[in-house]
């Protein structure tokens, strides 16, 4: 099928309910069947999403530098981020535990806040990029941007069994509120995104060429 | 599955034969498919729609299984730890409460909201919303609303709950703690992780598309 064949709603004078997904004509100020307010094209929801993610950008540095736990065993304390957890984890042979956790802290919120970037710039300055490609890319980002979260769960449930004073304990710290701010604004610039700019833009391209 | 390439000159009516891409807003022509069969935009491969039925009762049925389920699973350690003599045990909740103790709040609103209040709200909002279904709430006027202050808000919640990062999440702890302790799952773990399963199966039964159908029954 042709990219330049396909027809658009809003050139057909339709317009997608985004809360139910009801086909509404653009004359509708509501949806007719859930009363959600109509909106063609949210042209505003670009700069939103591209200051959710530099906010999660600027973040992304003290979550990787600070340390995100600090253990304390038999007296000696050693303060851990994200990347020395991780190291600790091959050192003491549990390779696939270290794969899962390198995977969910560090690997998905780079891919997630890399790929959003491009994204975002793909629309901004009309870059020439494969849209498909792009938009399989936006589906993963939003499928796998979750599980980030698994490193917090894994922070708290130690902190909450490890409490043995001197002997063996494991706190908290700075880094985990930046991670949780990351994984945060990352998720919501991705949400609040209208997808739909994207192949408005192209399509003009298209045109032109 | 094809799009419309032909021309229209005059502007279609709004009916069920057309609909449009969430995600790049194409125009595709709606057709009957088969059960278990998915359909997807041909340009930019999201997902559009499948089969528009799903069992209420069965959906009904998970939900109180869920239901049930959460409050052990909520309530019961989901790890217990042994180390020289002393025994440690925490519950999910306890899991964010010590977070929230060291000054981590954000940390552990994550957690809460994540493990807590997310699967509660999402099976108490499905069950609601099987209880306008089957008792036709949907056609007086505050059941409407209500419903689809629900249906709006569904998606948020299904991904809000986060049951299955949770149960790696404590698979991965027990690994990780194993180096120097004993670590036992208990009732808890066992209750949570059948929670997970409950509702994932819940939610793959859940049709959205089907739900907002209802609505257009009062017209």
């Amino acid at each position: 099928m042709k990219a330049n064949n396909s027809v658009q709603g809003k050139d057909l004078g339709l317009c997608r309910c985004d809360d139910c997904g009801q086909i509404n004509n653009t004359t509708e100020s509501c949806c007719l069947r859930c009363g959600a307010k109509l909106q063609l094209r949210d042209y505003n929801s670009l700069q939103r999403s591209w200051a959710l993610l530099i906010t999660a950008a600027i973040l992304l540095v003290p979550a990787n530098l600070y340390p995100i736990t600090t253990l304390t065993k038999s007296g000696r304390v050693t303060h851990d981020t994200i990347f020395s957890g991780i190291l600790r984890l091959v050192h003491s042979d549990m390779l696939p535990i270290a794969v899962i956790v390198f995977t969910a802290s560090i690997l998905v919120p780079w891919l997630k806040i890399i790929g959003l970037g491009i994204y975002l710039s793909a629309i901004s300055f009309n870059l020439k990029f494969s849209k498909k490609k792009l938009m399989l890319g936006f589906h993963l980002i939003e499928w796998i941007g979750r599980w980030s979260m698994l490193d917090l769960f894994v922070i708290s449930l130690t902190v909450a069994l490890v409490n043995m004073g001197q002997l063996l304990d494991a706190k908290p710290a700075p880094a985990a509120t930046a991670f949780a701010l990351v994984i945060l604004f990352t998720q919501v610039s991705a949400k609040v995104l209208d997808t739909r700019l994207l192949w408005d833009q192209l399509e003009q391209q298209d045109d032109a060429n | 599955m094809s799009s419309l390439s032909d021309s229209n000159d005059e502007r279609l009516s709004p009916d069920c034969s057309v609909i449009l891409c969430r995600a790049c807003d194409l125009a595709v022509s709606r057709r009957a498919l088969p059960s278990g069969v998915r359909a997807i935009c041909p340009r930019c491969q999201t997902p559009l729609y499948d089969t528009p039925y799903c069992a209420v009762d069965g959906v009904l049925a998970m939900c109180i299984a869920a239901l049930i389920l959460y409050i052990p699973a909520m309530l019961l350690p989901v790890l217990e730890m042994h180390f020289i003599g002393s025994v440690r045990t925490t519950t999910v909740w306890q899991g964010a409460l010590a977070v929230a103790e060291q000054g981590y709040w954000v940390v552990a609103l994550a957690v809460l909201i994540g493990a807590v209040v997310g699967p509660g709200l999402l099976i108490s909002s499905v069950l609601a919303q099987m209880v306008i279904i089957k008792n036709r709430l949907y056609r007086f006027n505050s059941g409407r609303k209500f419903f689809v202050l629900l249906l709006r808000y569904h998606q948020l919640l299904s991904q809000m709950s986060m049951l299955e990062i949770y149960v790696i999440s404590f698979l991965v702890t027990s690994f990780q703690l194993s180096d120097f302790a004993d670590v036992y799952f208990g009732m808890g773990t066992f209750c949570f992780t059948m929670l997970f399963l409950v509702v994932l199966f819940m939610l793959r039964e859940y049709k959205l598309e089907h739900m907002w159908s209802y609505l257009n029954e009062g017209e």
